[in-house]
């Protein structure tokens, strides 16, 4: 039961915003974002590495299926592996170099990276569209031989099939997290000096954890195209990566249902406040030091806080205190 | 003295712009052995450990290791010849478990391995039997399941050593396993350095000097980036340059 409990939580998440919510796209956005700041947490959370380089695997999804789908006359779902391919592809490139460095200089050359996606993708108007963007992106509905298994025409409709995918990827997602894999991610994440002496080679560790980062972003940007019908110059840009790893360290790092809960807090609460003030971004700045000061393990911790205390106040003579997390108290 | 060399150094020099760390050091180490390597604080014993151990690269010489020439590879490949360290400042993974952390040592022999995306670390890939033995020498075991930042400082820098250990190494290279312990900590690990010499080669840089002369089978001193002497400790102990090089009864540990 234990071992599910994130799983269950992420499906309680995916079963009650239909319930609660009255737009399907902004339903989809969540999902799709907490995919990209899943793929965020996996680098930052478990390897111990600050990316700037998540937009560029956002926006190369984005626009694999938006070329995919406009100009070959290719299957939805073959478009969406394409997007995964392609993002997973970008980020070994970006990984390849950028893991050559460590703290400072890694970070750096992630935003390099970031910045030259950028211009390639302004200044390559025939392929990217440049300042336009791609328009007119299609949205086929699921079909096998020309029947129809799952029509995506209304956003609630389209809001079923990202939550399929969403739950297959968080499942695979937390199997990673606990195989050995994983767990060495998180000695790696500790101490990369130990994990070295040790035998392990860093520079291929990383790397894997960069090439499955970009797959589930570049999903996340190919799901986000196929939501909007549009590919914009904005999903391969810098602000790209800072929103997806805002939502990441919002929601609390190391933990993938704290991504949902980032996605979902940032997107909901964005568009609850764009409606009473229009400079809402301004809030964002102070939530972030919020928990940059008093909450470094963001929503995920919060909620765990206070859990613990509905526990311990139910329990009349708690015996012992709740086993002290030591990654917390790391400064 | 008759066993075998294990790991020979040819005229390792470290340099740092213009400044010599190492200026052309000679070491033969002989299996099943402890060989200690002491010195002034500058001398650069840790940087020849460096280099021993591929943590960082020579700028010239040779490291030969159980016949191969692994000069040029990094230290994660040197484990898989059987070379494995403690650190000097304890070095773990804090928000880990001590048995995770041995497990994740021992793991590191085979590190291809941590590459499985699918299966987690169980059956066999526990390595149940080597974390339980290395527990059982640097009596751990009844902190198994504590995060490792929660161990007292005595209780850490036996998990430093135990960490080598875990990857049942031919030669283990010890920086100062001591360094902040309390006297009653000391005893233990002396014993626990002693007991290593039936299975493993240590090579051992250590500043207290009680430890140094009682266990160790060898003894080159360091000064300035080159070796000054070296011999078994009674020797040592009587060498006037060595003598001259430290300050006084350090080197004798008051027994002179």
């Amino acid at each position: 039961m234990k071992k599910h409990t994130h799983f269950l939580l992420a499906l309680a998440v995916v079963l009650a915003m239909p319930l609660l919510m009255q737009s399907g796209s902004l339903a989809s956005e969540v999902l799709i974002f907490a995919l990209a700041a899943m793929g965020c947490n996996l680098l930052l959370g478990f390897t111990g590495l600050l990316s700037f380089g998540q937009g560029i695997f956002f926006g190369l999804g984005s626009y694999t299926i938006a070329l995919t789908l406009t100009r070959w006359p290719l299957p939805m779902p073959v478009a969406l592996v394409l997007a995964v391919v392609v993002g997973s592809l970008g980020a070994a490139i970006v990984g390849w170099v950028a893991i050559r460095q460590r703290g400072t200089y890694f970070v750096m050359l992630t935003l390099a990276f970031s910045q030259m996606f950028y211009f390639v993708a302004y200044t390559a108007t025939g392929i990217t569209g440049g300042d336009n963007g791609l328009m007119d992106i299609p949205r086929p509905n699921l079909s096998l031989f020309g029947t129809t298994l799952w029509s995506l025409t209304t956003p609630w409709q389209f809001y079923g099939f990202v939550a399929v995918l969403f739950m297959g990827m968080f499942a695979l997602l937390t199997k990673m997290t606990q195989s050995t894999f994983g767990r060495t991610l998180l000695a790696v994440r500790d101490n990369e000096e130990r994990a070295a002496a040790i035998g392990y080679n860093l520079k291929l560790l990383k790397l894997q954890a960069f090439v499955i980062s970009g797959a589930v972003t570049g999903l996340a940007g190919a799901l986000h195209a196929m939501m909007t019908g549009l590919a914009p110059l904005s999903n391969a840009e810098y602000h790209t990566s800072e929103t997806i790893l805002l939502m990441t360290v919002i929601g609390g790092t190391g933990n993938l249902f704290a991504s949902v809960l980032g996605s979902a807090a940032y997107l909901l609460l964005g568009d609850w406040l764009s409606a009473l003030w229009p400079r809402w971004l301004l809030l964002l700045g102070v939530a972030l030091m919020v928990v940059s000061l008093w909450m470094q393990r963001g929503l995920w911790g919060l909620a765990e806080k206070l859990w613990h205390l509905l526990v311990a106040r139910r329990t009349p003579a708690p015996l012992a205190t709740p086993t002290p997390d030591a990654q917390g108290d790391k400064a | 003295m008759s066993t075998p060399v294990l790991l020979e150094a040819i005229g390792i020099e470290k340099h740092y712009g213009k400044f010599a760390a190492l200026g052309g050091v000679n070491l033969q180490v002989r299996a099943n052995t402890v060989h200690s390597v002491i010195g002034p604080n500058g001398a650069g014993k840790t940087t020849l450990f460096h280099m021993l151990t591929g943590t960082k690269t020579v700028t010239a010489g040779r490291i030969v290791f159980d016949g191969h020439d692994v000069t040029r590879e990094p230290d994660h490949r040197r484990v898989q010849r059987g070379i494995a360290r403690s650190f000097q400042v304890t070095s773990l993974f804090l928000s880990l478990p001590v048995r995770e952390n041995l497990r994740l040592a021992a793991q590191g022999v085979a590190p291809s391995a941590a590459l499985n995306c699918w299966s987690p670390p169980t059956g066999p890939r526990a390595q149940a039997d080597v974390v339980a033995s290395v527990l059982a020498k640097v009596g751990l075991e009844a902190h198994a399941n504590t995060p490792v930042g929660n161990l007292s400082h005595g209780q850490q820098r036996r998990l430093e050593v135990g960490m080598a250990l875990a990857a049942r190494p031919k030669a283990i290279f010890l920086d100062e396993p001591t360094s902040g312990m309390g006297i009653d900590d000391l005893e233990e690990m002396k014993r626990l350095i002693q007991s290593l010499r039936h299975e493993h080669t240590v090579v051992l840089i250590e500043h207290n000097m009680n430890i140094v002369m009682d266990i160790s089978d060898t003894v080159t001193v360091m000064q300035l980036g080159k070796v000054l002497a070296e011999g078994l400790p009674h020797d040592i102990r009587s060498d006037d340059r060595v003598r001259a090089a430290y300050l006084g009864n350090m080197i004798t540990g008051g027994k002179a």
